[in-house]
């Protein structure tokens, strides 16, 4: 069918799909669970918990909450965290900030390296090189993050006493302007190096962490894609024609290999930002993911729906835009070549 | 997107008569066998299923409960190498030796459990969609579309948050996250059959829907499903193991992700033992069923054949 | 060919500019309002741990510390809290959490625990009312507080005795759930400024403890009525947003900023009308307990909230001094609940309605426990056992009274004239998880468990907001809860809401059902509370503490004592735990 109707039929289910998300979000936090256990004090009287319940709305039917709730996430009010201590809304932004800069460090390391291994393997099949990187791919998707981090933590943190635990040394991150709330980017705005180097080496475990799973998965598909093209027949053709072996691997292989790279890619995306929650418990990592354990381990729903709705919204929207992407490529490859 | 499984593509049934059928399971078995990481897989998973099983054998159960770690107060942190603690004790004394082996018992419990309820769920479920059609098959769908759009640690997550930190809850929440694939998979086959020419003459022939079920749609459906179910046995485990460090199982649990949670506040004073250990076995246990699981997808699946 | 490659780059490029977009939209500043003028900053958390750490056992140590001996921040004194406070309102503050500490910096009161010890100072109030200074009428009914001339909030209105009543009132008249407005309710009938340096209390009963226990609180701290009422003024029932996030007080620092999930800052209170603080303040936000290991062992920090159960990773490192102080007053108890609704707590459970009705059944749980145990599992040896409710540090406390230890074979004796070893028991037991609620709770379990295997303890480990729940609910829906106390000053407040038949815990828990003479202690628990003489009443409390103890209500697992870290260049370092944790008065500091 043509690309747009396919985009157009996508964007018009989206929004089923998000009001299902959220029905689901919404009953689960209300058939368990306390959502104003995290409001109460310890020694409160049920006068007191009544009061505390009108405050927050939940003194009302079901449907009321739901309504409320749903409509507060359109317009902006997402309601009160427990664990913040504030609105959800005001402290969102930093959050996600902080975990955004560590996903996209981690994306980085995983594309930069999968590519680079997928391809080293790929194209000396069956040597030692390629066995080596098909053993790490494999290994990459059973690893358990949190061991992985905590590995990295005992071997360079407390080891080697490299690289530090946390986003920033504090002095040097209240030294500059935060405009994007990515301290890198702010650092390089702000022209001031010790604090870009503070930023990348605060970074560094954390993102490699992250990215480690998300590397394995790109070597593993980049070598694959890579290995079936080079066995197709044009590039046979192009190597009969006397080209050197580099360019017909720059030409024609790599970019063949690139489609489904690509959509994994997109995918990894998902994997990245499940990551973020153990990966910012592990280094301290003051982010969304951090946010929604503690809200989880201290029952702050508030703050439970929000993550939950935001990243399904997003892990939503990144789909359709790989699903199309994938869809258009695909279909050129089909009836192009 | 599928990219995972090879639902509806595989020919490498295990349709026919039943002595083709034991013949090819032969054949399978024998590949399995000679493909070195796949054996490799099959070895870690015989080794730590045999832990699991013989766990009493291996190591003093606690009293009451032995998936309960013991508590030794006179013996918080001890390095390995201690005696009767050979690979030490975490900060409250327990065993980190018998953390490894009941750990491999729960896990192998938990595993269990969540891939055996999710395949039948997928299959009432799938079957159902498949089958019955129309408006049933598209509310399904959608049903297991916006199970799909939530991230599935996220979703176990808050599964398991709501429900209250307790080993019981992990296993739901962990089973409501990991039907659907099963669902897509069963329901794809049906669809596929459904299509297919020679059931329109099976059906000419009188066959009711239930022989078409059992003698096409279930031997077809059986690959992909093992292969799923396969690579599920590590997963569950995986994302069980991070929810428990996350710390949403019970106190006091004999399970890898609960050690490797407790042993992170002695990392920086160089208690590495109390997280090491327990975290390697997760990670062991999840490589050797993907190595197994892709073994058999390699095996079993005729598309990526071409790639060896 | 071509176009393929342009097809990718535009993938990416897209990709490259949503991200940039979706960064943009990050940005935004949500440090909250400042009252000093300082520059606003983005609210990151920003705890770190400087290049270098080492593993204590290593030999070397190669802490970042400053070698020169430098004094790290030489003009401001930082402090590692491990939590957040939710709110800064002397109104709203929830009793024992972070928002108090900021209370008792920023804030004054009429009267203030002296830094030594449990005697009261002036504060706001020129002297502390006595019978012998006459301020206290002779049925033990009015106070008189006589307030200083000359203070001033820091924005710089003028405080007298109107904006002390005004304070109360407003606390009163708010009465916000979360708040310890109840004890203000319960004690005050009526205030008044006659003029303004003279504030009158009516109490609604003589309570001989209502200066230290009433009047030092947090929430009876001294607000501006010229800066209430300029910023939302007093509502019935809703929070002032700007005092919950930006108080304006009178005392010794002036609050700055709060960086949200950083930390919060203050300064020196220059026109402060009694001895100004040294150094500008700043309390780093730092949930994770190595992360202020390793600060104040890097010279980050200058203090540290210190779990006694990581004492021993700071001990010996350089610079650094554990300071051990006096205990703590906040006892570590496990509850008996003789008014559970037998249909309503955890199915396992075999016990009966009347279960801990027994005495016998009572004593032997306190006989079976492991004191020793939880001292040194939870409190790494930083504790120690101690009587019911008059812990050391408070009136009526000696080292007479009686105190359990483990005694096993008592224990079995016990059950078993109770009539329960045989048949044994499952009961459960809710605590908060990932603290040293929850140690106590496994050590009741490990107790009982190893004594007889027919006893079965369950322990419940939720989340802080369950347990809240539950332990608001009434009845309560579960047999037995750890919990500590509420830190008071006074005993008649720990044994009036932990023993009396008619307070509070006495009559959610039903203590009637239990207790041999209930009116005897009620009597006692009243008779002590009007009378003004020290001995007398120290003699009817030690009466209580034996009778309290062949009837015990509660397992006391032990009580905390006092430690904090800080770095060797602090000068005139002292705590007092009758100020709200970390119970330091940052204003005595200096650092050289």
């Amino acid at each position: 069918m043509q690309i747009r109707d396919y985009v157009l039929r996508r964007l018009m289910v989206l929004p089923i799909l998000i009001i299902g998300t959220s029905l689901i979000v919404f009953t689960l936090t209300r058939i368990g669970g306390s959502p104003i256990g995290i409001y109460l004090s310890h020694e409160m009287t049920q006068d007191e918990v009544a009061e505390i319940e009108e405050r927050y709305g939940l003194d009302q039917p079901l449907p009321v909450q739901y309504l409320t709730w749903a409509g507060g996430m359109i317009t902006g009010d997402w309601g009160w965290s427990g664990v913040a201590a504030a609105p959800v809304r005001q402290v969102f932004p930093n959050k996600l900030g902080a975990t955004l800069e560590l996903a996209v460090a981690a994306g980085v390391v995983a594309v930069a390296l999968g590519i680079g291994l997928g391809t080293y393997g790929g194209s000396r099949r069956d040597r030692l090189p390629d066995h080596l990187t098909r053993v790490f791919s494999i290994s990459g998707a059973a690893m358990p993050i949190f061991w992985f981090g905590i590995l990295l933590l005992i071997v360079f943190w407390v080891g080697l006493g490299w690289a530090p635990i946390g986003r920033s040394n504090s002095n040097l991150f209240q030294s500059i302007a935060h405009p994007t709330g990515l301290y890198t980017v702010d650092a390089l705005l702000a022209g001031n190096w010790s604090a870009f180097v503070d930023a990348v080496w605060h970074l560094l475990l954390p993102a490699v962490t992250l990215g480690f799973g998300t590397t394995a998965i790109i070597t593993r598909m980049m070598r694959s894609s890579l290995v079936e093209t080079l066995s197709e027949e044009y590039v046979d053709a192009a190597r009969a024609k006397g080209l050197p072996e580099k360019l017909v691997l720059r030409r024609h292989a790599r970019r063949n290999a690139l489609i489904p790279t690509v959509t994994v890619i997109g995918l990894s995306f998902g994997f990245l930002l499940q990551g973020t929650v153990v990966v910012e418990i592990i280094f301290r990592w003051p982010g969304l993911g951090r946010w929604m354990a503690d809200a989880v381990l201290r029952g702050d729903q508030a703050t439970i729906m929000a993550y939950v709705m935001f990243t399904s919204v997003l892990f939503l929207m990144v789909n359709l835009v790989v699903d199309v992407t994938y869809a258009y490529l695909d279909r050129r490859v089909v009836l192009g070549a | 997107m599928a990219v995972d499984t090879a639902a509806g593509r595989s020919s490498r049934t295990l349709s026919g008569s039943l002595g083709t059928r034991l013949r090819r399971f032969g054949e399978i078995s024998r590949e399995v066998l000679r493909n070195p990481t796949t054996l490799i897989g099959l070895l870690l998973i015989v080794g730590m299923v045999a832990m699991a099983l013989f766990a009493p054998l291996l190591i003093e159960p606690n009293t009451p409960n032995p998936y309960q770690m013991p508590r030794d107060w006179g013996a918080l942190n001890e390095p390995p190498g201690t005696p009767g603690h050979i690979l030490g004790t975490t900060q409250q004394g327990g065993d980190v030796l018998y953390g490894v082996i009941w750990g491999a018992r729960t896990s192998l419990r938990l595993s269990l459990i969540v891939v055996s309820v999710t395949v039948v769920i997928g299959l009432i479920v799938g079957s159902l969609a498949g089958f019955v059609g129309g408006k049933v098959d598209e509310l399904l769908m959608r049903l297991v579309d916006v199970f799909l759009s939530i991230p599935e640690l996220i979703f176990a997550l808050a599964i398991a948050a709501v429900l209250g930190p307790s080993f019981g809850n992990i296993i739901l929440a962990l089973a409501a996250v990991f039907w659907v694939k099963y669902a897509r998979i069963i329901r794809g086959q049906v669809i596929h059959i459904k299509q297919n020419e020679y059931v329109d003459a099976a059906r000419v022939i009188g066959d009711s829907k239930l022989r078409i079920y059992m003698k096409d749609v279930l031997p077809n459906s059986i690959t992909p499903v093992v292969v799923q179910a396969t690579l599920d046995m590590g997963n569950v485990v995986l994302i069980g193991a991070t929810l428990s460090f996350i710390g949403l199982a019970e106190a006091g649990l004999a399970e890898w992700g609960v050690l490797v949670s407790q042993g992170q506040a002695g990392i920086s004073a160089g208690r590495w033992w109390a997280s090491t250990f327990p975290g390697l076995m997760v990670f062991l246990w999840a490589l050797a069923f993907n190595l197994l699981g892709d073994g058999f997808r390699d095996i079993l699946d005729p598309r990526t054949e071409s790639k060896r | 060919m071509r176009r393929r490659i342009d097809r990718t780059r535009s993938f990416w490029a897209i990709l490259l500019a949503l991200a940039m977009v979706v960064a943009a939209c990050t940005g935004t500043d949500t440090s909250d309002t400042t009252a000093g003028g300082t520059e606003t900053t983005a609210g990151e958390e920003t705890t770190e741990t400087t290049g270098t750490t080492e593993a204590p056992d290593e030999g070397t140590d190669t802490t970042a510390a400053p070698s020169d001996g430098a004094v790290s921040n030489p003009d401001t004194f930082v402090h590692a809290a491990d939590d957040e406070p939710t709110s800064l309102d002397p109104a709203q503050v929830e009793a024992g959490e972070g928002g108090e500490t900021v209370i008792l910096q920023v804030f004054d009161r009429l009267v203030e625990f002296s830094p030594e010890g449990p005697d009261l100072v002036p504060g706001l109030a020129e002297e502390v009312p006595s019978d012998d200074n006459g301020l206290i009428s002779e049925n033990g009914l009015t106070y008189t507080f006589m307030i200083r001339e000359g203070v001033v909030d820091h924005l710089g209105n003028a405080v007298d005795a109107t904006d002390v009543k005004y304070s109360w009132d407003r606390v009163l008249t708010m009465d916000l759930p979360e708040s310890n407005a109840g004890v203000l309710a319960e004690n005050i009938s009526a205030t008044e400024a006659p003029d303004p340096q003279t504030f009158v209390v009516t109490l609604n009963q003589p309570n001989a403890a209502f200066l230290n226990s009433v009047v030092t609180l947090a929430v009876a701290s001294i607000v501006s009525e010229e800066a209430v009422e300029a910023n939302g003024g007093i509502v019935a029932g809703e929070p002032n947003e700007f005092m919950a996030t930006s108080p304006v007080g009178t005392g010794p620092y002036v609050f700055v900023e709060w960086n949200r999930g950083e930390n919060l800052l203050f300064e020196i209170n220059q026109d402060y009308w009694g001895t100004p603080a040294n150094l500008d303040l700043r309390i780093e936000i730092v949930p994770d307990p190595d992360v202020r290991v390793l600060g104040i062992r890097a010279g980050d920090y200058d203090t540290i909230e210190t779990d006694p159960s990581f004492v021993g990773d700071i001990e010996g490192a350089e610079g650094v001094t554990i300071f051990q102080g006096e205990f703590l007053l906040e006892p570590i108890h496990i509850a008996f609940n003789l008014n559970f609704p037998p249909d309503q707590i955890p199915a396992d459970d075999t016990i009966s309605a009347d279960f801990f009705y027994d005495p016998l059944i009572r004593q032997a749980f306190n006989f079976a426990f492991d004191y020793e145990a939880f001292v040194n599992g939870a409190l790494g040896g930083f504790g120690a056992p101690t009587p019911f409710y008059l812990p050391q540090g408070v009136l009526g406390y000696s080292e007479d009274l009686p105190v359990y230890s483990q005694d096993l074979a008592m224990a079995e004796q016990l059950f078993t004239e109770a009539g329960v070893w045989d048949e044994g028991f499952t009961v459960s037991v809710i605590a908060e998880q990932g603290n040293l609620f929850e140690i106590a709770a496994l050590v009741l379990k490990d107790s009982l468990e190893g004594l007889n295997p027919n006893f079965s303890v369950n322990v419940l480990a939720v989340a802080e907001a369950q347990f809240d729940e539950a332990h608001a609910s009434d009845p309560l829906p579960y047999a037995m809860w750890v919990k500590n106390a509420d830190p008071f000053a006074d005993p008649h407040a720990f044994l009036h809401e932990y023993m009396n038949p008619d307070g509070n815990w006495g009559q959610v828990h039903g203590f009637r059902n239990g207790y041999q003479e209930p009116d005897q202690i009620a009597e006692m628990i009243d008779e002590a509370s009007v009378i003004t003489d020290p001995d007398e009443r120290e003699a009817i409390y030690q009466e209580l503490a034996s009778i309290l103890y062949e009837d015990p209500m509660w397992i006391i697992a032990g009580n905390e004592v006092a430690v904090m870290a800080h770095r060797d260049w602090v000068q005139g370092f002292v705590m007092n735990p009758l100020w709200p944790r970390p119970s330091l008065k940052f204003a005595l500091f200096d650092k050289g």
